[in-house]
């Protein structure tokens, strides 16, 4: 994985100064909170309804071992023992003190982690798939040029101020597991007809109050231009994103408001005049010294474990997980492992620093010491022998970190919502928490199959409740909290935003009405279909008509 | 509909209430209740104050049931700020109580 350079650490640790000086400075007085806001936030630190938040990034989710140890010991150390990892694959302590946030800073950049771009108007940390490396269908590590990408964004000067937030996800799998189509840039890698690496480059997407999905506005950018291209989108947004309106600030709005044709004009203009300069191609030597550090780790050559039929023939609880979490490697012998963070009834997202320490050591002893964060919310050891699942399994399930449901029902997204977030209509979790215990029956859920519930507490989208397959959006009605349904939303590579099915339901209701739509759909559905494959093919009526019969 | 000034702490982000002694406390049960358009601007300017003090962030009134005791607040934003997450009952002031 990416390791600092000098240069990255010194810049990290002044930073981690120049904020401890501004908080001394906050409890002096000599800041108040107006001045203090914008360099807390530019910091990481939120303030909350209990307390403040401090969000750490993790670039396109991977950590080390090492890391994932120190998040650990921040969260026993400076917080509550626990701490919640985002649909950003960032990570989220709910509970630190402000005159602490220096020391915590500190004690993250040792590990080289920072708090940095994870508010405010600037490019924010850049997302990727979590199977990078591993997945047998992807062209090239999208790891790599996500951080290609984090290396041109970060501390760019024009883009410090945008006119608003701004966020890119990269794959380079034609199965998209990062979402990409409802970021503002989502970059899809591939190979052309000569086996080259094209970069196909979507934009306009988002999830918020105007959900869009993204256009393909570059196709087949070549490697070398990569960085010119983003610039020029960059700059089109940077002259017209209207910065007089909050809602309409984004890159979606504008590429709605011109359009996708103009706009693949406006790029190509100026992305003539970025190529024309010169500084932003990326030589082959560049591209090559970031490779080296997603280099494959040592994989043994092994063959597809034998034993492993019989393993799972002798523990059902083992074979259902198996099933269920994991997935196909991309080297014989090998898996991708999927740890779940939403035991049933429980708290999406949520680790204890004890859990995050055996998660840890895991990685170091049985899959080359890497972790990654899916925006799922869910952790996944990448690379784990076959041969060893058995006893990964075994002490994942003395932790409470064995549900097998990745993909299914109760594998839900569910951001914190008003048991937490500031700017919460209504609570998420107890919402997960209800349909995840309507629907613990594990065969129950297998018949099922593949349905993704994704919740929000407000508009802004974090739980990416438009991309649900369901989607649930808290509102709130004069103080009380209330539920909107959307069905029909995608966040993969057929990306599609849900539609709104009619009037919102009460908290106490929310189970019911997904269980009825659950239970049409297992009537309707014809051999192979998964619930967003029915709804696609019978469209809303059908669920409408169930949903509000009775009504 | 009688009110109640609340704030976070500078320090720690913990809820606080201003009391009718002019301390802020962390339990909406010992907070004063704010019945006059003129008390609640009374209390506005008191928060202002405490705020350049360095005291708290933030301060602004919300509004609690008439005749309830304990004071219980309208919306359930503010029913949650003043007992932490219902879905983590350890936490929080629910969890000192
Ligand atoms: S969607 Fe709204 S409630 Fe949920 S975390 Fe984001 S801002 Fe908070």
């Amino acid at each position: 994985m990416y390791r600092y350079d000098e240069f990255d650490q010194k810049i990290v640790d002044e930073r981690v100064e120049q904020f401890r000086g501004q908080v001394a400075r906050r409890l002096t007085g000599e800041l108040n909170e107006d001045q203090f806001k914008p360099l807390r936030l530019m910091n990481g630190l939120y303030l909350q309804l209990h307390a403040y938040m401090l969000r750490v990034a993790i670039p396109y989710g991977t950590l080390s071992s090492r890391q994932l140890r120190m998040l650990a010991h921040i969260a026993r150390k400076y917080d509550k023992d626990y701490a919640h990892f985002t649909t950003r694959q960032n990570l989220q302590y709910n509970w630190p003190k402000l005159a602490d946030i220096p020391d915590i800073l500190a004690d993250l950049a040792t590990v080289e982690m920072h708090a940095i771009q994870t508010s405010g108007n600037c490019i924010r940390n850049v997302t990727s798939d979590h199977f990078a490396g591993a997945s047998a269908d992807e062209v090239d590590d999208p790891r790599v040029w996500s951080e290609i990408i984090r290396q041109w964004s970060t501390f760019h000067p024009e883009f410090s101020f945008l006119p608003r937030k701004f966020k890119i996800a990269v794959t380079a799998a034609p199965k998209d597991r990062a979402a990409i189509k409802v970021h503002d840039i989502g970059i899809v890698i591939r190979r052309d007809a000569s086996g080259t690496l094209a970069f196909d480059v979507y934009v306009g997407g988002g999830q918020g109050r105007t959900p869009f999905v993204a256009h393909l506005i570059g196709e087949g950018i070549q490697a070398g231009d990569l960085l010119a291209y983003l610039e020029a989108t960059m700059r089109v947004y940077n002259q017209y994103g209207r910065r007089d309106n909050l809602y309409k600030a984004r890159i979606k709005i504008l590429v709605h408001q011109i359009g996708p044709e103009e706009m693949r004009k406006q790029v190509a203009a100026e992305f003539v005049e970025v190529k024309a300069q010169g500084a932003l191609a990326l030589p082959q030597a560049e591209i090559d010294r970031i490779q080296a550090y997603f280099a494959a780790p040592a994989f043994e050559t092994l063959r597809d474990d034998a034993l492993l039929a019989q393993q799972k023939a002798q523990n059902k609880a083992f074979a259902a997980w198996h099933d269920i979490n994991v997935s196909p490697h991309k080297m014989p012998g090998y898996a991708i492992v999927t740890i779940s963070l939403k035991p049933i009834g429980g708290v999406p997202g949520d680790a204890s620093a004890d859990q995050m320490d055996l998660v840890a050591d895991l990685a170091e002893t049985l899959s080359f010491d890497e972790i990654r964060v899916s925006h799922e919310q869910n952790l996944v050891l990448a690379h784990v022998k076959q041969s060893d699942l058995l006893v990964l399994w075994q002490k994942l399930d003395a932790a409470g970190l064995a549900t097998a449901n990745y993909g299914l029902i109760t594998d839900i997204i569910a951001c914190p919502g008003l048991d937490y977030c500031d700017l919460a209509n209504a609570r998420s979790i107890n919402v997960a928490q209800a349909v995840s215990k309507r629907f613990a029956d594990l065969d129950r859920q297998r018949n099922i199959g593949e349905l993704k519930l994704k919740i929000s507490g407000c508009i802004n989208a974090c739980g990416h409740h438009h991309v649900g397959h369901i989607g649930v959006l808290g509102v709130d009605k004069k103080g009380v909290e209330f539920y909107q349904i959307t069905l029909g939303g995608s966040g993969d590579e057929t990306a599609s935003i849900g539609d709104i099915i009619g009037p919102a339901f009460a908290e106490n209701e929310v189970a019911d009405a997904v269980e009825s739509l659950v239970d049409l759909y297992l009537n309707l559905r014809q051999p192979g279909e998964r619930f967003l494959d029915t709804y696609r093919r019978t469209g809303i009526q059908p669920f409408r008509e169930k949903l509000y019969a009775a009504h | 509909m009688p009110q109640v000034l609340t704030a976070n702490r500078l320090l720690d982000g913990e809820v606080v209430y201003l009391a009718s002694d002019g301390a802020w406390v962390e339990e909406l049960a010992s907070a004063a209740v704010i019945a006059t358009k003129a008390e609640g601007e009374a209390a506005l300017v008191t928060g202002i104050e405490a705020e350049r003090n360095q005291k708290i962030v933030h301060a602004y009134l919300f509004e609690v049931i008439d005749t309830g005791v304990p004071l219980r607040p309208v919306k359930q934003r503010e029913v949650i700020r003043a007992a932490g997450p219902t879905v983590r009952s350890d936490l929080g002031k629910q969890a000192r109580s």
